[in-house]
Order: C-alpha cells, then sequence, then structure tokens
C-alpha cells in the first residue's frame, strides 16, 4: 500500500493504492498559514473511508509532492544567499550574477579538473565577511569544471565554516553547465530552510499519528527521493506536477512503443512523450521562473488549452484560452468554454447543457456568426493547437542534436502509434482527439485522479555520472562525491561495473534497496588521450541512472 | 541570461566514432573538450544561439561541385556527407532568416579536396564549403560570395575549384609554403584566365602572432573585401594558426581568433584545421562562438597564455606589412581593369601534379578552360592517378553564358564517344544534369 500526498496547491490531496487500485481518498482546502493541520486533516478523512490501524500497518511509503519550494522561487520569496563563484577562462561570472550578494574570485580550473591558478583566499575571506555583515547565513559554492575537480568548492564550503547551509556545486548533478550550476545552487540554498522546516513538520505529524513509514519526495522526472535526502537537495523537489500525471498513466495503461501522453486540465494540458514505453528525460534540467537549472525532468511542455479555457470571438476569429475566468457555464460560470461548446454540438453533455446552449448563442450574437460555427471553430481552434503543440514537441525530440556518425544514421525517430489522455475532460475530448490525431486515443478508467495515483506509486530515480582520466590518473562520480584515483588500465569496462556497483551501494546508504537489473547504462565512451603520436591514456565518460517506474501497474483492471 | 546580439544558428558535430586512425591528429576526440567547454559556459542557453542537428548531404550535393573518380561513393564515406551536410545545414539557417550568422563545426574538414577527388588529400575528401557554396548558388540563385581562409594551411582544394570562377573571391592567409604543407598559396597565384585577382593569397612567415594577422584583415582583407562587395561572406576557421599547435609554427591566440571574426563578421563560418584539441580548440571555438552571437569575449583567454612570450619579431611586422601591400595591389590591378588581351573563345591549359598525401596516391592532371568574358568559361579536366584510369570531366559553371553551355555539351558528348577515357564526369549547371559514371 502507497500514499500520495499532494501539499501546498489550493488543495491537499491525498490518495492510498494497493494492487486494487485505489482504496481512499481526500482532499481538504489547504491553509496556507498551516500546511500542518491541512495535512491532518487529510489524513483525517483517509482514516474515514480506511481504517487507520490497517493503513499504518499496510503502508510502505508515503510520497510527498509539494509546490512550497516553486511558489517561493516563482513569487521570489526566498531566503538571502551568499552566492561565491570562481571562473576561469571563458564568459566573465559577472555574467551569471543571481543575487545581491553575488562573488566572483579568482582561480581556476580547466576541462580535465586540472588546478590553472589557486582559488584566491583574500577575495574569499572577503567575499564572506561582507555576506556575514548583511546577516547571510546560507551559501552556494559554485566553480566552473568543478565536477571534475570540486577543491574550490570546497575551499569555499570550508572558509563559510559559521553557516546553516552550504550548497556545493557539483553534488547537484555531474552535468556540465556553469550557469546552470550556479542558478541550481542558488536556488537550493534560497529555499533550504523553508523546507527543512516543513520537512520538520511533516514529520513530527507523523509521528504524532504513529505512521512509521518511509517518507519520500516526488521531483520532475517521475521518480522520488527520501525525504532525509531532499533536505540537502530541496532543489530537486520543483515542479513535480506534471510528472506524477505521466507517471500515473504509465501504471494505469500498458504503454509499449511511442506514445504521446495529455493531461488535460481545467486551464492546462500537459503533453508528455514516451519512447519504447518509457517516458523522455530531458536533455539538460528544467527551467523555475527565470531559472534554467539542472534538475532533471520528464520531457513535458504546458500548453493554456483546457475544457474551462474562455472561447474569445474577434472579427470574425475564434479563440480558445489560455485565459480562464471561471468553470465553463455548464458548472454555473459567466464565459462560456471549450466544454460550452462541445456540449452545444452535442459532442458531451456536461452539466446544465441548456446553460452552455445559452451562452454560446449569446457570444455568437455578439460575433455575428452562427452559434454552430463558433463552436465548431472553438473546437477546430482547441484541437490544432494542442496537435501543434504536440508535433512540435516531437519535432524537438527528433531534431535533438547528436554527436556520433552512428546516432546521425541509425538513430531512434520517435513516432507515436497512440495518444494516452488523462484528466477531467479527457473522457469527453476522445472522439475529437482521434480524430485530430488520426491515432487511437485511450482514456483509462481512474483518468481523473491519474496524477494522483503517479504520486502514490513513483518509485525511486537516480543518476551519476563517471569521468574517468587515465593519464592524470583521476575517476570522479561528483553529486554521490566520488573523487577517487584510477589505474592507468581502467576502461570503459571498469567504468560500467563502477558505476552499478557505486549507484547500488549510494542507494542502499540512503535506505533506498534495489537491485542490478533497476539500473541502466545510459551512455558510455571512451576516448584517447594521445601525447604527441602516442597515446598516453584514456578519457572515459559514463551514465547511469535507476529511470522512472512505478510500483506496480492497474492496467490489468483498467480497461485501456 | 546573456542574449546574443546576433541570432546564431551552431551546427555542432564532433562525429566522436570517426578517425582517419587512432593516433592521427583528425581522431574521435579531436572536438571533445571543445564540447564540454561549450556546454560548462551554458552557451547554448545563451538567448539567440541555438543548437541545431547537420543535413545529411545528398550525392547531387557533391556531383555539383566534384569529379569524383570513379564515383562518389567510392571516394567518401557518411562521415563527409554528414560534415557537408552541417556546413549546409549552416547555409540554410542564414539563407532562409532563420539565423543571422551560423557556424559549422564540424568534421572532417575539406579545404584541401579539389575538383578531382581521387581520395583524401590534407586529411580532405570532399570541399565541405564548396558543396555548401554550390547549394547556395543553386538554391538561393547567383550570388557573389568570398570565402576568407583562416586555417594555418594553403588552402589549395578550395583555391583550384573556384580559380576560374570570377563571382567567388578566394582569400588565404596561411603560413608561407616554403615552410608547410602543401607548399603552395603564393602572391602570384591569382586566379585563372577568367577571374585574375580574384584568388589572393597571403603567405605569412613562421612566428606571425596576433598582431601580424590582425593586421592583414585591417589591411588587406577588409580592403579587398569592399571593393569586391560580396552577398555573402564565408570564414573557413581553421584553428591551427594556435600557438599550441603540433604541426604548424604560427602564435596566434583565441582572443585573436575571436577579434578576427569580430572584424571580419562572416555570415557563415565552416572549421577546418586545428590539432591542438586541448590547448586551443576549447578556446577558440569558444571566442569564435561568441564574438559571431556579437557577446563579450575578453574573458576567453588561453590557462597558458603570455603575450610577450609569442608576440612578433619586429621584422616579421615590417614583412608582413609589404606583403599586404602587394596583396591589394594585386586585387586592385584586375579589379580596376580587365582589360588585357585575351582570346575569347580559345582554350587555356595547365598541367598539374597532385599528391594525396594521406592515401598516397599520384594523380596529373591536364586543364582547360574556355576564355570567356561572360561567364568563368566551360572546364574540361583530364585526369589520370596511380589508382584511376585515365578520366575526364566536363563543367558548365553556374551562370554559364549560352555559349560556353553548348560548347560543354559538345565536349561532353565527343569525350564519351572518343572511348578513351574510363570515366566521364559531366557538371552541367544550366540543365541541372550532373552525370557520375
Ligand atoms: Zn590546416
Ligand atoms: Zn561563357
Amino acid at each position: 500500500m502507497w500514499l500520495g500526498l499532494d501539499v501546498g496547491g489550493t488543495h491537499t490531496d491525498a490518495v492510498v493504492v494497493d494492487e486494487n487500485g485505489i482504496v481512499a481518498t481526500a482532499k481538504v482546502v489547504t491553509d496556507h498559514a498551516n500546511l500542518i493541520q491541512s495535512v491532518q486533516k487529510a489524513f483525517e478523512q483517509i482514516f474515514r473511508s480506511y481504517p487507520s490501524d490497517e493503513v499504518k500497518k499496510k503502508l510502505k511509503r508515503i510520497n510527498l509532492s509539494t509546490t512550497l519550494s516553486t511558489n517561493a522561487i516563482v513569487e521570489g520569496k526566498t531566503e538571502n544567499v551568499g552566492v561565491i563563484v570562481s571562473s576561469g577562462p571563458g564568459i566573465h561570472p559577472s555574467h551569471f550574477k543571481i543575487e545581491q550578494h553575488y562573488f566572483p574570485i579568482s582561480g581556476s580550473i580547466d576541462h580535465r579538473g586540472k588546478e590553472i591558478s589557486k582559488l584566491n583566499a583574500e577575495e574569499l575571506r572577503k567575499a564572506i565577511d561582507a555576506c556575514k555583515k548583511d546577516g547571510i547565513k546560507v551559501f552556494s559554492a559554485v566553480t566552473k569544471f568543478s565536477t571534475r575537480n570540486p577543491s574550490h568548492e570546497e575551499q569555499i564550503r570550508d572558509a563559510c565554516a559559521d553557516a546553516d547551509f552550504v550548497t556545493l556545486g557539483h553534488r547537484i548533478s555531474g552535468k556540465l553547465g556553469f550557469p546552470r550550476r550556479i542558478g541550481t545552487a542558488y536556488l537550493n540554498s534560497a529555499v533550504w530552510r523553508l523546507f527543512n522546516a516543513f520537512a520538520d513538520a511533516i514529520e513530527k505529524n507523523l509521528v504524532s499519528m504513529e505512521i512509521h513509514c518511509p517518507v519520500h519526495i516526488l521531483k520532475a522526472d517521475g521518480g522520488t527521493i527520501p525525504l532525509a535526502e531532499a533536505r540537502k537537495l530541496p532543489v530537486e523537489s520543483i515542479l513535480s506536477g506534471p510528472a506524477a500525471s505521466t507517471m500515473g498513466i504509465s501504471s494505469l495503461c500498458r504503454i509499449a512503443g511511442d506514445a504521446v501522453a495529455l493531461d488535460i486540465g481545467g486551464t492546462t494540458t500537459d503533453i508528455s512523450v514516451f519512447a519504447d514505453g518509457e517516458p523522455l528525460i530531458e536533455p539538460h534540467g528544467i527551467t523555475v521562473g527565470k531559472f534554467p537549472t539542472l534538475v532533471r525532468s520528464l520531457y513535458t511542455r504546458s500548453i493554456g488549452i483546457g475544457g474551462d479555457s474562455a472561447i474569445v470571438a474577434i472579427d470574425g476569429k475564434v479563440q480558445v484560452g489560455p485565459t480562464r475566468y471561471g468553470p465553463s457555464m455548464a458548472e454555473g460560470g459567466d464565459v462560456p468554454t471549450l466544454l460550452d461548446a462541445m456540449n452545444y454540438l452535442k459532442k458531451i453533455s456536461h452539466g446544465d447543457v441548456d446553460l452552455s446552449v445559452r451562452g454560446i448563442e449569446r457570444l455568437a450574437k455578439e460575433a455575428r456568426i452562427s452559434a454552430k460555427q463558433l463552436s465548431l471553430m472553438a473546437i477546430d481552434f482547441a484541437f490544432t493547437t494542442i496537435k501543434e503543440a504536440v508535433d512540435a514537441l516531437l519535432k524537438e525530440v527528433n531534431e535533438k542534436p547528436v554527436y556520433t556518425i552512428h546516432e546521425m544514421i541509425e538513430g531512434k525517430v520517435v513516432q507515436p502509434t497512440s495518444v494516452y489522455a488523462m484528466g477531467g475532460p479527457s473522457r469527453a475530448f476522445l472522439p475529437l482527439l482521434e480524430e485530430k490525431f488520426a491515432l487511437p486515443v485511450h482514456v483509462p478508467n481512474n483518468y481523473a485522479v491519474a496524477n494522483a495515483i503517479g504520486a502514490a506509486l513513483a518509485r525511486t530515480t537516480y543518476e551519476i555520472e563517471l569521468h574517468a582520466d587515465t593519464e592524470r590518473g583521476k575517476l570522479s562520480i561528483p553529486n554521490i562525491g566520488k573523487f577517487e584515483s584510477c589505474e592507468r588500465n581502467y576502461s570503459i569496462e571498469n567504468a560500467k561495473i563502477d558505476l552499478i556497483n557505486h549507484l547500488l551501494s549510494h542507494l542502499q546508504s540512503i535506505g533506498i534497496s534495489i537491485t542490478e537489473s533497476d539500473v541502466q547504462i545510459v551512455e558510455a565512451s571512451s576516448f584517447n588521450i594521445v601525447s604527441g603520436f602516442y597515446t598516453s591514456g584514456k578519457n572515459i565518460r559514463a551514465r547511469a541512472q535507476v529511470k522512472p517506474a512505478v510500483e506496480i501497474t492497474l492496467y490489468s483492471r483498467n480497461n485501456a | 541570461m546573456i542574449e546574443a546580439k546576433r541570432k546564431l544558428g551552431l551546427i555542432f558535430f564532433p562525429a566522436f566514432d570517426w578517425a582517419i586512425s587512432p593516433t592521427h591528429p583528425e581522431r574521435e576526440e579531436r572536438l571533445l573538450y571543445t564540447q564540454d567547454q561549450l556546454w560548462e559556459e551554458g552557451i547554448f542557453d545563451i538567448k539567440g544561439i541555438v543548437e541545431y542537428k547537420p543535413d545529411i548531404a545528398s550525392e547531387e550535393d557533391i556531383k555539383r561541385t566534384h569529379f569524383c573518380i570513379p564515383n562518389v561513393a567510392a571516394v567518401i564515406t557518411q562521415s563527409h556527407m554528414i560534415s557537408a551536410g552541417g556546413a549546409i545545414k549552416a547555409a540554410r539557417l542564414v539563407m532562409e532568416g532563420n539565423a543571422d550568422r551560423a557556424f559549422a563545426l564540424v568534421r572532417p574538414p575539406g579545404h584541401h579536396a579539389m575538383k578531382v577527388v581521387h581520395g583524401n588529400r590534407g586529411f580532405c575528401n570532399i570541399n565541405i564549403e564548396a558543396v555548401m557554396i554550390e547549394y547556395i548558388r543553386e538554391h538561393y540563385g547567383h550570388r557573389r560570395i568570398a570565402i576568407v581562409d583562416t586555417d594555418c594551411h594553403h588552402g589549395d582544394g578550395t583555391q583550384d575549384i573556384y580559380w576560374h570562377d570570377p563571382n567567388v573571391l578566394y582569400i588565404s592567409l596561411h603560413q608561407d609554403g616554403r615552410t608547410l604543407y602543401p607548399g603552395s598559396g603564393f602572391l602570384d597565384e591569382l586566379g585563372g584566365p577568367n577571374a585574375l585577382g580574384k584568388t589572393i593569397n597571403i603567405p605569412l612567415p613562421p612566428m606571425t602572432s596576433s598582431e601580424g594577422f590582425l593586421y592583414v584583415i585591417d589591411n588587406a582583407v577588409l580592403p579587398i573585401l569592399e571593393m569586391f562587395q560580396p552577398d555573402i561572406v564565408i570564414n573557413s576557421a581553421g584553428q591551427d594558426n594556435h600557438y599550441t599547435d603540433p604541426i604548424t609554427n604560427m602564435n596566434f591566440s583565441a582572443q585573436g581568433y575571436a577579434i578576427l571574426n569580430d572584424k571580419l563578421n562572416p555570415h557563415i563560418a565552416v572549421l577546418e584545421g586545428g590539432y591542438s584539441i586541448q590547448g586551443a580548440l576549447p578556446y577558440v571555438n569558444l571566442g569564435i562562438v561568441l564574438a559571431m552571437a556579437g557577446v563579450d569575449y575578453s574573458g576567453v583567454v588561453e590557462p597558458d597564455y603570455h603575450e610577450r612570450a609569442i608576440r612578433q619579431d619586429k621584422s616579421i611586422s615590417e614583412y608582413i606589412a609589404k606583403i599586404c601591400d602587394e596583396a591589394v595591389r594585386n586585387y586592385k590591378r584586375f579589379h580596376e581593369s580587365f582589360s588585357h588581351h585575351r582570346a575569347i573563345g580559345q582554350f587555356q591549359t595547365r598541367v598539374k601534379n597532385i599528391y594525396y598525401d594521406t592515401d598516397g596516391i599520384r594523380e596529373k592532371q591536364v586543364e582547360s578552360v574556355m576564355i570567356c568574358d561572360e561567364c568563368a568559361g566551360v572546364l574540361k579536366i583530364e585526369t589520370v592517378s596511380s589508382v584511376n584510369p585515365l578520366s575526364v570531366g566536363i563543367e558548365i559553371p553556374f551562370a554559364a553564358c549560352s555559349r560556353c553551355r553548348d560548347v560543354g555539351v559538345k565536349l561532353f558528348r565527343e569525350a564519351k564517344e572518343s572511348g578513351k577515357y574510363a570515366y566521364a564526369k559531366f557538371i552541367n549547371r544550366i540543365d541541372r544534369e550532373y552525370i557520375d559514371s
């Protein structure tokens, strides 16, 4: 039995899932001043429909998704951070200034991880003093190529001895990208206190309810990490919503081959893509507000069209969305929406159809076109927009740059053969989607709560990246803090074995037990290092992941 | 977030699975550290810089440019189709207005590949700039094009392909041919009878540093471009003039390359050579990318850069000034008056011996061009090499006059009927007929 808990939106939702599907749900209005009370109320609702003793006994894990960090970032309500960066040859770090307390320090490390010049201790001391004077308590330390050699970031951390928290850039991700590393490390420290206060309260709350199962945090890549880990990397908790839906659909439907998944809500439609039955991961990292980050995420796009998107008619042109003024007229709203147009054309019968008809007729009269034409145009606009957004996303996926002749010639082309739809209006949308996409469209039974199911059933994901330079005798797996020496004859085969072993033991150390078969080597390459005309070593790069997956699939009980 | 002043399309294709041989300078990891540097700098998060996948060039793209003996398929591999396709993609981005500037950061390179191809010379099989230029002319019409080749080696292939073309200006800056492969590119190589002055060579002495290169740009290249008035400027952006390059003897720097690019402001740059894969390429490429996008590149300095250690000698500066004067004078002479006596309608012939260093092939050519005052002139090349028997290629050039077209059709028919040639190739740009048999 697994529990998904979504805290922080308008509503706090909880859903309990076991092999039979959903066994209990709860929905309470979130009291933002007292989140913990909202959580407590949600549990009380659950216990009303399912005995609390049973829940406490059978519950294997709670997956928590929260918009707490995201909202704080988007609204700019985060703590001030002392951001200390070093640089090296290239774009001047002043271009990446992210907040007031931003200090580039001289010192540099090159692309192979060699220290080119020492970190300037005097400049560093002055920077920290300036932060202290302004009462800064949390810091981020980011240096160029720190994934190859973290020593400068460590020196910065050591110099911030009495800080409450310091984010080290290389512990976020093994990926290259100095500006993104700066942004991500900054955000991580900026939400650290807020997130930890929330985590403290949740944990206290659960203890008081005598619930002792592990608590995980849902991430944007469709996976989870233990709460204890998320306390150090709270930035991982951002923008997990769309991923929950994608994981939900992969539990509810047997997705084989290439597919598109649509989560259709009141105001937006989230698009995600499956290749060979697995959700695609975005290659760089998610963008939150104005910050591109290194936070791993599923490949999703959101467009401003949903069932409640308002219809606007100007000069004979009809548009739908992105604005929502309220529910559809069929549900008592004031402005006709996409759902009302569908009601008018008798494509669906949703709520009070008469109200829809009246609203559409009124708008049509104002626009001097027939009500039927208005409805047809609105529907065509909406579904054309969705289709175009899907096509654009697929184009982007398929035009993703590749770097070998093999991939250029043999590279996989994602060509969806089916569409999966979830979210409130999806059943109503089905025939129109089928018409537009000319593909079979599946809508699972529990389509309205797919995201809650996904949140409850998502499993741990993790990604590590190895870089070995046998000429220098150095090996690194930055985000788990492994920096070791390696032998001259270290090979790509050694690297693959090391990746698997390190990933398994790291996950074990944070309380996750998985087996070797859950680990996937995503890429591995080995290059000669040539000095003069002789091979003097190898430069090896390899990456492994525990890919997004759900605990159990529910599709045997589903019609899709 | 940094914003680019000019929209830059970047085609980055390092061909990580292709090498001439494992320790050859043209090997898999040539652009590995460049990729590391570009990614770490966050180049693709700069607003206005977009990374694109290369196109794959078609056989027709090659056939319209080269005479491949025995045929296209035999002398090229997929790697060449992709690097040429990368250059084509760069051109398309600019021509179709999706980018202001484009940089094809691709390999393998091309500027030693000549009109006739029997194999690989100077690490090149097909001339990717020429394939791109002919693509531009075929698809976007008649254009006046200038190529500025800043590779350390003389681009003898590009020179050969455009030797007769009065609408393509080829300027090459390179280490003096008396001291470096391929041993050509002297001041007096000025183009064929129909295109005199449209080939300009600026051979530079070993140890020329940034000061010398930038002097040439300011005092020779830019004044000549100003007179030629090209529609499109292309930079063959070789990076082997760098002070750390293992196979050359120059003292150019990443800052220098960036400033050069800034001054030249090419529409399209195409990577050529450059074999200091750790010490130079990451920084030089970064500098060129930033300069093309109009982003501050002042921080792009190699870790081991010491201005004083590579400063050029005064005697070098004086020598370069003299060379520049002469190059400009040569260009002006034919730019202002082209009235020397020419026997219109007659053929002028030259004999060439060509060595393919990479593949060890020897080739002998007899090249005849018809003297014409209306177009580049119909071209006939008879070729024999250590790997192929006597063959022939006839070209009716781009925008040929009707006389040259008619003569070309007749020459090809006669060549076929003569039975003398193992292979007879035909490039007919007027009727878009390309015969590769
Ligand atoms: Zn070269
Ligand atoms: Zn002519």
